[in-house]
């Protein structure tokens, strides 16, 4: 079985991101795998390892993602592909979606593994675009994966009422959610073999489509500015004697809220 | 008696114990290399304080009778050694004496007077033993039939001397010496049987009977004296009485200057120890010769497993267990690790690869069949270790448990990957964000918002870099401790600065799961950002952080001045930069953290703060200082869960409450947590608070 994972590269979300004049403030910021890819990753793996699998990663756009790339051969990845272009600066999913179908098309692939959604946009549109372009089957949120035989897959999809159960056949896309697994940690052997491993990168035309393609397919979204959400103030807490408590918050209502 | 028979006797019983021997040393040095032959000096301090003075039998009060017990025999064995000499050359020549030790010194007789108490005090010390063993029976005792049988010879030994020596006195005295036997006879100091009253005791035994037969007695007491000592001597290197022979050099060889044998600083880019799978400790043969030695030396006494708070709370960790499985796989394998160490030898001096390469494989086919973790020492059982040194601090023949059980862990994590996986979450906070709670890096200087406190990037011209740790910074009750430290310093006007987001976990608790990469990827970023602002002295309220800057930084490159909390702040008191006011009214009592008490041996300054602010004084916990219980937290065990047994912070809150303390003192962010939610499962927080004691003395500022 051939596997296609894809990866994203996401601004770390545990940083408070701060935003000056419609932008993001790159200083200090760091990034790192997408948390829903790196599950996509860690099945991959485990089909790799349980089952016999050639696993191969794809991420599109992000700049440099040889550490990020790295980190999924230390896990057990074994072949690399990123997809960089100035033409893919303002890509959306529906961008993202057409890119990967043409590397899948290269490829000869079973099964694509995707994360159900990205931490950055949480838009989870692009594992499901490029089923509909690639004509595959695919079911989201998947949870769980067993591999019948060489030509069918069961997952479970994890919905609002409960678990389904589905059976499909082979090549299918599904995207995965973070619940299917607890990603491995990279450890010392692996990423001293990851050093040596070769990420195949290219350009689009290297992918053999051209850049006006790409502007020609132009983005069903685009993001026009960041603004910083509104933190909440903490609220005020009251101790003492009911009584004493009700005044006061009779008081500061009307006098600071001015709403009595 | 009969110079043929005593020197077949002593031919057969060393040649026997001789080859014995070889074989235990060849082993020894088939392992692996540790350096203990310096610091001469200091070492012999320690044979003399722990090993002659018996400081850890006789100095525990908890066990001071049996102690007092094992002390005995012991000073008894030392002074009979001399008088075994006596009796082999008496088996060549009647009469033999010891230069100095004749009937013509009063040294001769003093230690013959010596020797018959001891003799007498020995036997009692056995009888003593019996009774413990088989009607007291404490819980740490393992018994088996060697051990009644050690104290069975130990037994005959003392009895047919003291009956050999009680003929000799019916014969001579009773008799008229029909045997002209020799005796110590000098008219300055009389006859030797004035000075054995336990001889002459034992001599009663043998009223009434004729002097043929105590002749026969006095004989067959002699032989069986002999014959017992010596297959006494070769029965010790077979089981766990070789401590009589190796605990002496165990407790010379024992680390200086630091607790125990500091984990060793792995070389993670030397390709050939991977093959060789080299990186901590994944088969026995990987055990240095001071870790056999340690081996042999294992008396399972099982004091170690008494005080270990994994064993009191039922985990499966059994330290004497441990030694005993390690000690067997060691011997089953003893031949195949003397010939791989011979192999081993051979490949340095040839340099071709496919020779090398066929001696590797040669080499691992001597490998032992079982694997070390999952075969000899189950999984759960070598990651229930808090790390806590309490089992080093009572061994009294100085073993080091805690750095094997590192290296094994360095072993599962690294060449494995077989650590608990539960720990992935922390690990990855760390290599992300430099925390084990894996928050954002950009909020660790959070905490010390409007507190006035400068960061090095603007100020790295201070006296002091106060290093706040991951607790410190982000967890929100461990805060408090740093704003009250904080307070602290302000009021004692200590110019000081923090790194604020350029500071990350120290390494410590990957270090302590086996994470050897993730350590030295942690202590190199701190090392160069301290090197890099030229930082000389640091305070750190964490322990922990404490130790890894102050004992494990050096071996990367970062050499400064750590101080804690409670040393720093004693030390402001004392110098009358702060004063504080007695104003504490609760019954307060002080939890000793592991790696400031046993690690740092800082217990003093701690208790010198707290009684100088409790009006009442510090009421000490049973398990206190040197034998203070761990609260569960360490050697990486804060980021796993505790499903075997008991919990151990529910154990230790447990005795603080029956202590009937209503405040209890620590002195690290982890003990803090751990014994604070102790108090919280049991319903007593708001009776009895936990506080650091930073938190303490800011209260307390006068």
């Amino acid at each position: 079985m051939k596997i296609l994972t894809t990866v994203k590269k996401v601004v770390d979300v545990e940083l408070t991101m701060r935003v000056e004049d419609g932008a993001i403030v790159e200083d200090g910021m760091q990034y790192v795998i997408n948390a829903w890819d790196e599950s996509a990753v860690e099945a991959s793996v485990q089909l790799k390892e349980n089952n016999g699998a050639e696993t191969t990663l794809v991420s599109v756009g992000g700049g440099d993602n040889t550490d990020m790339i790295r980190r999924c051969y230390a896990m057990g990845i074994e072949n690399g592909i990123h997809i960089e272009d100035p033409a893919l600066d303002k890509a959306d999913s529906s961008i993202y979606a057409r890119v990967l179908q043409m590397v899948y098309e290269k490829g000869d692939y079973d099964l694509v593994i995707t994360g159900k959604q990205a931490q950055d946009t949480d838009s989870g549109q692009t594992g499901i675009i490029l089923a509909e372009y690639l004509g595959l089957p695919c079911v989201s949120n998947v949870v769980a994966i067993e591999v019948l035989d060489g030509q069918h897959i069961k997952v479970s999809r994890s919905g609002d009422a409960g678990t389904e159960i589905v059976e499909m056949e082979l090549p299918a896309l599904i995207t995965v959610d973070v619940s299917i697994n607890e990603p491995r940690l990279p450890q010392m052997r692996g990423i001293m073999m990851a050093k040596k491993k070769k990420i195949e990168v290219m350009d689009l035309a290297a992918l053999g489509v051209s850049a006006d393609d790409i502007s020609a397919a132009a983005p069903r979204s685009e993001i026009v500015e960041y603004m910083a959400s509104k933190t909440r103030k903490g609220g005020q807490k009251f101790e003492g004697e009911p009584a004493d408590i009700t005044a006061q918050v009779v008081d500061l209502l009307a006098n600071e809220a001015k709403v009595l | 008696m009969n110079p043929f028979f005593m020197s077949l006797l002593l031919i057969v019983g060393l040649a026997i114990f001789g080859r014995t021997m070889v074989h235990k040393i060849r082993l020894l040095m088939a392992l692996g290399p540790a350096n203990r032959a310096n610091h001469i000096k200091a070492r012999l301090k320690n044979l003399v304080v722990l090993a002659m003075g018996q400081k850890r039998l006789v100095g525990r009060k908890k066990e001071w009778a049996s102690g007092l017990m094992h002390a005995l025999i012991f000073w008894g064995f030392c002074v009979l050694l001399i008088r075994s000499l006596t009796l082999y050359g008496e088996g060549f020549v009647q009469g033999f004496q010891l230069p100095f030790l004749g009937d013509r010194y009063i040294l001769g007789y003093l230690y013959i007077a010596i020797k018959d108490i001891m003799e007498g005090i020995v036997l009692l010390m056995v009888v003593y033993a019996f009774i413990r063993r088989m009607i007291l029976k404490p819980a740490r005792l393992h018994n088996t039939w060697e051990a009644y049988f050690v104290l069975g010879m130990i037994g005959v030994l003392m009895i047919s001397d003291l009956l050999y020596d009680g003929a000799r006195y019916y014969l001579i005295m009773h008799h008229n010496n029909p045997a002209h036997l020799h005796f110590f006879n000098n008219p300055q100091y009389g006859s030797e049987f004035l000075w054995t009253p336990v001889s002459v005791g034992a001599g009663v035994f043998l009223a009434g009977l004729s002097a043929d037969v105590i002749g026969y007695v006095m004989i067959c007491m002699f032989w069986l004296h002999i014959i017992t000592q010596l297959t006494f001597l070769n029965f010790l290197p077979l089981g766990k009485h070789f401590h009589v022979i190796t605990a002496l050099p165990n407790v010379y060889l024992k680390k200086l200057g630091y607790p125990h044998q500091k984990t060793k600083l792995l070389d993670l880019e030397n390709e050939v120890a991977w093959e060789d799978e080299s990186l901590g400790i994944n088969h026995i043969h990987q055990l240095t010769w001071k870790q056999g030695l340690d081996l042999y030396t294992c008396t399972e006494c099982g004091r170690c497993k008494e005080v270990c708070p994994t064993y009191i709370t039922d985990k499966p960790l059994n330290l004497h267990d441990f030694n005993d499985k390690l000690k067997l796989e060691l011997l089953d394998n003893a031949d195949n690790i003397i010939k791989r160490a011979k192999l081993s030898a051979t490949i340095k001096q040839d340099d071709a690869a496919d020779q090398t390469d066929k001696i590797k494989t040669e080499m691992v086919e001597l490998n032992s069949k079982k694997e070390l973790i999952g075969d000899v020492i189950a999984q759960d059982t070598l990651w229930a270790c808090t790390t806590c040194r309490a089992c080093e601090e009572v061994c009294p023949v100085t073993i080091e448990h805690v750095p094997r059980i590192m290296a094994m862990r360095q072993g599962q994590t690294l060449m494995a990957e077989a650590y608990p996986k539960e720990l992935n979450p922390s690990l990855k906070g760390l290599e992300r964000n430099g925390n084990p709670w894996g928050i954002g890096y950009d909020k660790r200087a959070d905490w010390a918002e409007g507190l006035d406190v400068k960061l090095m990037a603007d100020d790295a011209d201070v006296d002091y870099l106060l290093w706040v740790g991951c607790a410190g910074s982000f967890d929100d009750r461990s805060k408090k401790v740093s704003t009250s430290l904080v307070k602290i310093l302000q009021k004692a006007h200590i110019d000081f600065a923090i790194l604020g987001v350029e500071e990350k976990c120290t390494g410590d608790f990957a270090r302590r799961v086996g994470n050897e990469m993730l350590y030295q990827m942690m202590a190199q970023e701190n090392i160069e950002t301290l090197n890099n602002y030229g930082v000389k002295k640091i305070i750190t309220a964490c322990p922990h952080c404490l130790n890894t800057l102050k004992h494990e930084y050096p071996q990367m490159g970062g050499n400064y001045q750590v101080m804690h909390h409670a040393e720093f702040i004693d030390q402001l008191v004392k110098e009358g930069k702060i004063t504080l006011r007695k104003s504490l009214e609760d019954t307060l009592t002080y939890h000793d953290p592991c790696y400031l008490g046993r690690y740092n041996s800082i217990y003093d300054q701690p208790r010198s703060i707290l009684n100088s602010i409790s009006q009442d004084g510090l009421k000490e916990l049973d398990r206190h200082g040197r034998e203070s219980f761990c609260c569960g937290a360490g050697g990486g065990r804060m980021w796993m869960e505790e499903t075997i047994g008991k919990r151990i912070n529910l154990e230790r809150a447990e005795e603080i409450v029956a202590k009937k303390a209503t405040r209890v003192a620590v002195g690290c962010p982890f003990c803090l947590t751990m014994i604070e939610d102790g108090m919280k499962e049991l319903d007593k927080e708001e009776e009895i608070k936990t506080r650091d004691i930073a938190e303490l003395v800011a209260e307390s500022l006068a």
